[in-house]
């Protein structure tokens, strides 16, 4: 199994970056390839501009530790994955977004690494250029 | 009105696999006469012989360590330097059709604008080139190939070789007579093939251009390149029953292992089994298991392939001349690296810089009309690489080429390379897999002998090495690295190494592992 980590220091308040990141819907607006989501219990389907779908459950949306959990279940070839969010107050202006992934089979991780890195930078771009209310 | 380039590669074709240089089972008449019409390179190298570093060598004109694709799965960056936009800018009409790979092939989340465009077959290209219709070896993916297999000819996909298996992992699945892996009888007719859709696709994309066009075409077949699954329609050209084994192939088994023991040690973890370090060699097949008449398969399948490559080449250059271009066409034919087929019983490719992967065939055969005092038969012996391919489509173009690029001028010939210092060839090898391996390989070609010395790694201390002597020993199976007798040789060509190699500034994120 492969562990890979991201993370990005976002300039604004830790409850702003969790409104996003802990809204499981509002992925479509800083992940890329994602064209559609929906949500349903803890279920969530992605849509991929390929056509493809992504199935997910969710397993943790915890707002008091400001952490979102969940695991691919289908249809990519992933037999082991969990992906973990977590907003951290860390003393420092602004707050860190830290994005970390568990995955089997290993190849998985290369895909995963550049498109992660590639989602929290558009993601603390989207915050550091707008206000909540902006969006 | 200038001169026309058209740019042939291939994908992982060893030096010996045309008859131009010796080749005796593939029947390459088209590419042969570019060798007797033309100028041959005896020692040309690729700069990384994997296929994203060594692509993005020849379209940047650049060193490894400069346009920073250090290992497959990197992309180049969009914003880096293109020799297809210097030739666009001076007025060229541009292509690439056929594999581009400058972008990484596994893409779910269409992150990557070659994927995209072949997605979606949009063919408006970027990197300089104004026209793209892109293939690789299947019909899986997002090429421009695998949409028309996918739209026209969807019961086709399952005939080809399924590369990647259930854990992602490039796949071993026997196949052929012979039970060797990535062989498949593959029964997609041969006009749907990707071979014949690159010549189809650039003669249409020819078709539609001005009589008084100047234009660089880069064709790029996929093959020979593994999966080895050509139409089965075509197998009847060479019974692997008859081949012979290839003379890099010790038949011994303790003459074999004992060559492979005198070499660093990820040379015999790989052949045991235990260390795979580089992701397209599939990750459970164990090279100690390869038989003999696998080797003869897999060469033969290669052979056929080349063969098919050769008679694509050969309608192209038809509807060339049916243009009227042909006195004014430039053909330069290369590969982006080689492939063991058998030597030291070992297939595919890896971090293992031998002949077998760092010589390529490479050929220029300029315009007839350029005239210019070239002898249009000449064998350059002097080394040459792969970043010396964009300066000189630049200066068939009658474009200085920029300072950018790192390479200069093919030689015409060997006074010509004396002249200008081609004295040496350097090929690099980096390569960090998900598991933490790491391996780097630098390595030097000059006066006849390749030395290569070993960065640390996870594998390697960093007073590994090799050390060929390429005259005495061409199938490099006697590693004179320690031999003391060699000692300031060795050591001669190491400062030289460290003079001219370009170490990377950064090792980018790899975004997949091919």
């Amino acid at each position: 199994m492969a562990t890979i980590r991201s993370h990005v220091r976002v300039h604004r308040s830790a409850d702003d970056v969790w409104k996003v990141v802990g809204d499981p819907t509002r992925i479509v607006q800083w992940f890329p390839g994602v064209t559609a989501v929906t949500v349903e219990d803890n279920i969530r389907t992605l849509t991929l501009a390929a056509g493809l779908p992504v199935f997910e459950e969710i397993v943790t949306l915890d707002n008091r530790m400001r952490r979102f959990q969940y695991r691919i279940t289908g249809p990519l070839p992933v037999k082991y994955h969990l992906g973990t969010m977590d907003v951290i107050e860390d003393g420092e202006p602004g707050c860190l977004l830290m994005y970390s992934t568990e995955i089997s089979p290993d190849p998985m991780a290369f895909v995963l690494d550049g498109v992660i890195s590639e989602g929290i930078e558009n993601l603390a771009r989207m915050l550091n250029d707008h206000t909540e209310d902006e969006r | 009105m200038g001169r026309k380039i058209l740019f042939i590669t291939t994908d992982q074709m060893r030096y010996d696999a045309i008859g131009a240089n010796g080749g005796n089972v593939a029947r390459t008449p088209n590419i042969d006469s570019f060798a007797a019409n033309g100028i041959s390179y005896d020692r040309a190298q690729p700069q990384n012989v994997v296929c994203m570093p060594s692509r993005s060598t020849m379209v940047t004109g650049q060193n490894v360590g400069t346009h920073g694709v250090w290992m497959n799965g990197v992309p180049l960056p969009v914003e880096s330097p293109s020799v297809a936009a210097v030739l666009s800018d001076a007025g060229y009409r541009t292509a690439l059709i056929g594999k581009s790979h400058f972008e990484p092939l596994l893409d779910p989340f269409l992150r990557f604008e070659e994927n995209r465009q072949g997605f979606a077959g949009a063919t408006e290209g970027h990197r300089g080139f104004d026209h793209m219709e892109l293939a690789t070896h299947g019909a899986a993916g997002f090429t421009h190939y695998s949409r028309f297999i996918r739209k026209e000819h969807p019961e086709a996909i399952g005939m080809f070789f399924q590369v990647l298996d259930g854990d992602l992992e490039v796949s071993d699945v026997p196949g052929g007579d012979s039970g060797a892996p990535q062989i498949k009888h593959n029964a997609v007719p041969r006009d749907w093939y990707h071979t014949d859709w690159v010549a189809d696709r650039t003669i249409s994309w020819l078709d539609g251009l001005n009589a008084d066009d100047d234009w660089f075409c880069w064709m790029s077949f996929p093959d020979p390149h593994h999966p080895w699954d050509p139409p089965e329609s075509e197998l009847h050209r060479v019974d692997w029953r008859e081949l012979d084994l290839p003379v890099g192939y010790p038949q011994n088994q303790a003459e074999r292992e004992a060559i492979i023991d005198s070499k660093p040690r990820h040379w015999r973890l790989w052949y045991d089994g235990t260390l795979v370090s580089n992701y397209e060699a599939p990750g459970k097949w164990v090279p100690a298991t390869l038989t003999a008449d696998q080797i003869r398969e897999v060469n033969a399948m290669a052979h056929i392939e080349n063969e098919l490559i050769d008679e694509a080449i050969g309608r192209v250059l038809a509807a060339i001349d049916a243009k009227g271009w042909s006195e004014d066409l430039d053909i330069v034919f290369t590969t982006d690296h080689g492939e063991f087929q058998g030597d030291f019983g070992l297939l595919f490719k890896g971090p293992y810089h031998v002949d077998s992967l760092m010589r390529l065939p490479l050929i220029w055969r300029p315009a007839p009309s350029a005239g210019g005092g070239i002898d249009a038969t000449a064998r350059v012996s002097q080394p040459v690489g792969l970043l010396d391919l964009a300066p000189t489509f630049c200066t068939i173009a009658g474009v200085q080429p920029p300072e950018w690029m790192e390479g200069h001028p093919l030689p015409i010939d060997d006074a010509d390379a004396v002249a200008r210092g081609f004295e040496r060839v350097t090929t690099e090898w980096d390569s960090r897999q998900p598991d933490g391996t790491e391996i780097h390989l630098r390595t030097i070609m000059r006066d006849n002998f390749v030395c290569t010395t070993y960065q640390p790694g996870t594998v390697h201390d960093g007073t590994e090495g090799e050390l060929y002597d390429l005259v005495l020993d061409p199938l490099q199976q006697v590693n004179l690295w320690d031999d003391p007798e060699r000692r300031a040789l060795r050591d001669e060509l190491l400062i030289d190494l460290a003079a001219n190699f370009v170490e990377p500034r950064e090792f980018r994120h790899a975004e997949a592992p091919v």
